[in-house]
C-alpha cells in the first residue's frame, strides 16, 4: 500500500474530519457549492480510495440517479403557492409541478448527494471495528467499552444459532399464531423477547468468563492492532478542510 | 469507571448486537426511501430508538442507551456507510438518554421515555428542515411529515418498554438495575 492510500489513513481523520465541511453543506441553500463540495469529495475517493472501478462507477453513477429521483421527489413536496411566479411544467392530478419547486428540489438533492459523497469517503475505506480501535487508542475511550463493542461482533453468528434453537422450541410446542401473513409477522415477533432474553443471558456467562480471564483487571492494555496517528492524517485533514474552503470561496466568488 | 462493570457492558452489548442486527436491512431500506419518498421514511425513522430505549428500561444505570447504540452502530457500521453508522447511532442513543441526564437519573417512569421521544423526534426534525430546506414545503405535507415522525418515536418508545418489560418480567438482567433494587425487593414475597 502506498502512502497515499485512503485506507490505511486513521479513521478519526476519515469519520469525524468531514463533519465540519458536513455541517456547513447543509446550510447552504444554492446549487454550486455543495456540487463543488461533492465533486471534490469524489476526486479524493477515487485517486487516494483505491476503490475497485466498478464500485467507483456505482457511486458516481448512483450519485446522479440520486440527484435526478430527488430533484423530483422533493420538488413535489415544495408548496406551490411559492413558486407560482415560475413556469408551471405539468400537472399529473393533483400534483402540479412548477420549474421553482425542481429548482428547490435540485438544491435539496445537490447537497444531499455532497453529504453522501462526504460519508462515503470514510464509509468506504473504513470498518466499525477499526474506527473503535482508534477511538480507544486515540479519543481515550476506556478500553473495556471499546472491547465489549468488538465482542459484540461476535455474538451475530451466535444469534443465529440462537433464533434456531427458538423456532425449533416453538415448532416443537406446537405454538401456533395463526396462518397468513398476519399469523407470519406474529410468529416473527413472538421469537424477539426469547432471542433477546437468551443473547442477554449469553452475555452475561460471557462477561464471567471475560472477568475470569482477567479482562479490565489493569488500567490500561496492549494492543493487537495498532492504529497509528501521524502526520499524513493531518496532511489529509488539511487538504480536506483547506479544499472544502476552496469550494465555498470559489462558488461565492462565481 | 466502577459502575462500568463487565455484565453491564456486555448486557448492553448484547442487546445492541440484536439491534444493530436489524439495523444492516433498515440501513439499507430508509435512506433510498429517505431519498425518494420522504413521507413514507417518515413513519419508519423512530426504529433507531427502539434499542436504546429497551436498554435504559431494564438496565437503569446511566450511560445505557449510548453504549447501546455505540454497539448497534458497530454492528450495523455493515453497509456502504461504513463507520459513520457509528455516529449516527450515538447520536440517537446521546438524544434518548438526555432527558434522564437532566433528571439526573432518579426518574425511570414510562411517561420521561415519551417526554424524550417527542423531544429527539423534534430534535430529528429540526435537522431535516436544514437539510432539505423544509419551509418551502407544501404545509400540508409539512404536518403530515411531522406528525408521522413524532408517532413514529413515540410508537417505537412503546415498543422498546414493552419489550423491557417483558424481559424484566422473564427475570433477565435482575440486580443489574441499580435503579428498581428496592421496587423489586418490595415486590418479592417474604
Amino acid at each position: 500500500m502506498s502512502v497515499l492510500d485512503l485506507r490505511t489513513v486513521n479513521p478519526l481523520v476519515k469519520v469525524l474530519g468531514p463533519i465540519p465541511v458536513m455541517i456547513y453543506v447543509v446550510t447552504t441553500r444554492d446549487v454550486l457549492t455543495p456540487a463543488l463540495v461533492g465533486l471534490l469529495a469524489f476526486a479524493l475517493l477515487a485517486l487516494l480510495g483505491h476503490q475497485r472501478p466498478r464500485v467507483l462507477a456505482a457511486v458516481a453513477l448512483g450519485t446522479v440517479a440520486l440527484v435526478a429521483v430527488m430533484t423530483v421527489s422533493f420538488g413535489l413536496l415544495t408548496d406551490p403557492a411559492t413558486v407560482d411566479d415560475t413556469t408551471p411544467l405539468a400537472r399529473v392530478g393533483p400534483l402540479e409541478v412548477w420549474s421553482g419547486a425542481l429548482a428547490t428540489g435540485l438544491a435539496t438533492a445537490v447537497r444531499t448527494a455532497a453529504l453522501l459523497l462526504l460519508v462515503l469517503l470514510g464509509g468506504l475505506t473504513t470498518s466499525g471495528a477499526d474506527l473503535v480501535r482508534a477511538m480507544t487508542q486515540q479519543l481515550r475511550l476506556p478500553y473495556r467499552v471499546g472491547y465489549a463493542a468488538l465482542a459484540a461482533l461476535r455474538f451475530v453468528p451466535r444469534f443465529s444459532h440462537e433464533l434456531e434453537v427458538v423456532r425449533g422450541a416453538h415448532r416443537v410446542r406446537g405454538v401456533t399464531a395463526g396462518r397468513g401473513p398476519v399469523g407470519a409477522v406474529q410468529r416473527q415477533a413472538g421469537y424477539v423477547v426469547p432471542l433477546l432474553a437468551g443473547g442477554i443471558r449469553h452475555a452475561e456467562r460471557f462477561s464471567l468468563a471475560m472477568e475470569a480471564r482477567g479482562f479490565g483487571a489493569h488500567p490500561t492494555r496492549t494492543e493487537r492492532v495498532v492504529v497509528p496517528f501521524g502526520a499524513r492524517d493531518l496532511v489529509l485533514l488539511a487538504v480536506l478542510w483547506a479544499g472544502a474552503a476552496a469550494c465555498v470561496l470559489l462558488a461565492a466568488s462565481v | 469507571m466502577s459502575s462500568l462493570t463487565t455484565r453491564y457492558l456486555m448486557t448492553c452489548a448484547a442487546i445492541g448486537a440484536a439491534v444493530g442486527v436489524l439495523l444492516v436491512p433498515a440501513n439499507f431500506v430508509s435512506a433510498p426511501l429517505a431519498l425518494a419518498a420522504p413521507l413514507v421514511f417518515a413513519p419508519m425513522a423512530g426504529l433507531w430508538v427502539t434499542g436504546p430505549v429497551l436498554a435504559l428500561a431494564l438496565v437503569r444505570r446511566p450511560g445505557a442507551a449510548v453504549l447501546t447504540s455505540f454497539v448497534a452502530g458497530v454492528i450495523s457500521s455493515a453497509s456502504p456507510v461504513g463507520a459513520t453508522s457509528i455516529l449516527t447511532c450515538v447520536m440517537v442513543g446521546v438524544a434518548v438518554e438526555v432527558a434522564f441526564l437532566v433528571t439526573a437519573y432518579r426518574v425511570w417512569r414510562p411517561w420521561l421515555f415519551y417526554v424524550d421521544a417527542l423531544a429527539s423526534g423534534v430534535a430529528y426534525l429540526a435537522t431535516w428542515w436544514l437539510w432539505t430546506d423544509m419551509s418551502s414545503w407544501a404545509p400540508g405535507v409539512m404536518v403530515a411529515f411531522g406528525a408521522m415522525m413524532l408517532g413514529s418515536f413515540v410508537l417505537c418508545t412503546g415498543v422498546g418498554l414493552m419489550l423491557a418489560k417483558r424481559l424484566a418480567r422473564a427475570g433477565v438482567a435482575r440486580g443489574l438495575a441499580s435503579a428498581s433494587d428496592r421496587e423489586v425487593s418490595e415486590a418479592l414475597p417474604r
